[in-house]
């Protein structure tokens, strides 16, 4: 069963990475290179997709955080804590990709227009998710808070949304884009979340067997107590 | 409904005349808040300061760190001699807890407000006769949804062991939208004169709207002796 699972796993993997391939050819070959911007366009088939992608990896916390309240599983906060690591990886690649391009554009690194802004407070947002995790102690303790602040973290997405849309903007609103582009940029969405899908998947796994070990350490069994000759209590 | 009103305001009024007798956080906050305005009003340094729009900025932060200690301390007093226990204990609702911990941490926060803002006033030369209730509507909106949150995650974080840092990181980031609305208001209102729009108001209500509608459904799940 086990190998049957990794051998799924590999191809998996391996179907990913060939995806990724042929788009790195779709970008850099068969797509046109965009005349004011040049090459440094070719950004934006990475950056929308694993910016739509960060949306979707912020939703499955919340998803699963309602599910931790709901049910009190632990099962998930674990997919919780998974999807929350890949949103702030995924939103890392945004905030870096979307300033490669604004230097190129607008010759800054950084500038207050409301859609940086907002990556950067939804970075920030899940980022402290993060970290406020291994400062509770109890594991319960540490789900129920978690599970509380990815619920308001994610209500609080449209808020800044609505919030940064009062600061002055100089993003692009809408790019207009060539057959080719379009198509590129379509297929570019496949890869991306496969990786995004993958990842959860792989850092779920992980975290279930870190919190079932943990689980192990705190509660062992009756019978490891009882073949103990000290009974336990060392 | 008077009976609830009763019960929020019996609670909030436990947490103020422990405050006004013991006068550990008023004190606390306020030196603070005016220790955050002269650090950054030296650091900023005299021509910056004199634009007279640093000092909204200022403010927000001084009330920022302020008014989480504020929620750190009304929350701390409950931890005493299991008050919180005795609380839930109480034939009251959970909701009236959190309604009256919120009341108990807006009037902390107006105080701080009332000694901080003059200082900022005088110190960054902030023509604040220009609209002086334009300033308290954006004020009293960003409390009520910062208060809102702190009190929520106030109550969350109590029983971990590390608090203070704790406490910033998580309410922090949830509130930087009111802190974008507030400021972007501020500017318009004293920067470009504009007056008071009914759109950049209603975004502020409903911000709190929702705040306060999310921790009240939550607070009974992560209270907790």
């Amino acid at each position: 069963m086990n190998t049957v699972k990794s051998k799924l796993c590999m191809a998996y993997w391996l179907v990913t990475a060939s995806l990724f391939a042929g788009a790195v050819v779709m970008v850099f070959v068969w797509t046109p290179t965009e005349q004011t911007m040049g090459v440094v366009q070719k950004i934006f088939y990475l950056h929308l997709p694993v910016a739509i992608n960060t949306f979707a990896a912020c939703m499955v916390t919340f998803i699963a955080s309602i599910g931790y309240l709901w049910q009190r599983r632990q099962v998930w906060d674990d997919l919780a804590v998974s999807s929350a690591k890949v949103a702030v990886l995924l939103c890392s690649i945004v905030l870096l990709t979307g300033m490669i391009w604004g230097h190129s554009a607008w010759g800054q690194w950084w500038t207050w227009s409301p859609r940086l802004t907002f990556s950067l407070v939804l970075w920030l947002l899940y980022v402290a998710y993060l970290v406020i995790r291994p400062s509770i102690e109890s594991r319960q303790r540490r789900a129920l808070v978690s599970a509380v602040y990815g619920v308001v973290a994610f209500l609080d997405v449209p808020l800044v949304y609505l919030s940064v849309k009062l600061m002055p903007d100089i993003h692009p609103s809408s790019i207009g884009l060539a057959p080719e582009m379009k198509t590129t940029l379509l297929f570019c969405f496949l890869p991306v979340t496969m990786l995004a899908v993958g990842l959860i998947a792989a850092r779920y796994r992980l975290q279930r067997a870190e919190t079932l070990s943990m689980q192990e350490a705190e509660d062992p069994p009756l019978d490891t107590i009882a073949a103990d000759p000290a009974g336990g209590f060392t | 409904m008077t009976q609830v009103l009763r019960q929020i305001v019996l609670l909030s009024g436990k947490d103020l005349r422990i405050e006004a007798r013991s006068r550990q956080t008023l004190g606390l906050v306020a030196v603070l808040g005016v220790l955050i305005v002269v650090v950054l009003g030296l650091g900023l340094g005299p021509e910056r300061v004199k634009s007279g729009m640093a000092a909204t900025a200022v403010l927000w932060v001084a009330y920022l760190f302020g008014g989480v200690l504020c929620f750190e301390k009304t929350m701390a007093v409950e931890r005493h001699d299991g008050a919180l226990a005795g609380l839930m204990l109480a034939p009251i609702d959970r909701g009236v807890i959190y309604a009256g911990k919120l009341l108990s941490n807006l009037t902390l926060m107006l105080a701080l407000a009332l000694i901080v803002t003059p200082v900022a006033v005088v110190m960054f030369g902030f023509d604040l006769s220009a609209a002086p209730f334009g300033f308290a509507a954006i004020m009293a909106g960003g409390f009520v949804g910062f208060a809102a949150i702190g009190t929520l995650f106030a109550a969350a974080v109590s029983s971990t062991r590390s608090q203070g840092g704790l406490l910033a990181i998580v309410v922090f980031p949830v509130s930087l939208p009111l802190v974008i609305v507030s400021t972007q208001m501020m500017m318009r209102l004293f920067g470009e004169g504009e007056p008071l729009g009914a759109v950049g108001l209603t975004v502020l209500i409903a911000f709190d709207a929702v705040y306060l509608v999310v921790s009240w459904l939550v607070f009974e799940l992560i209270l907790e002796p």
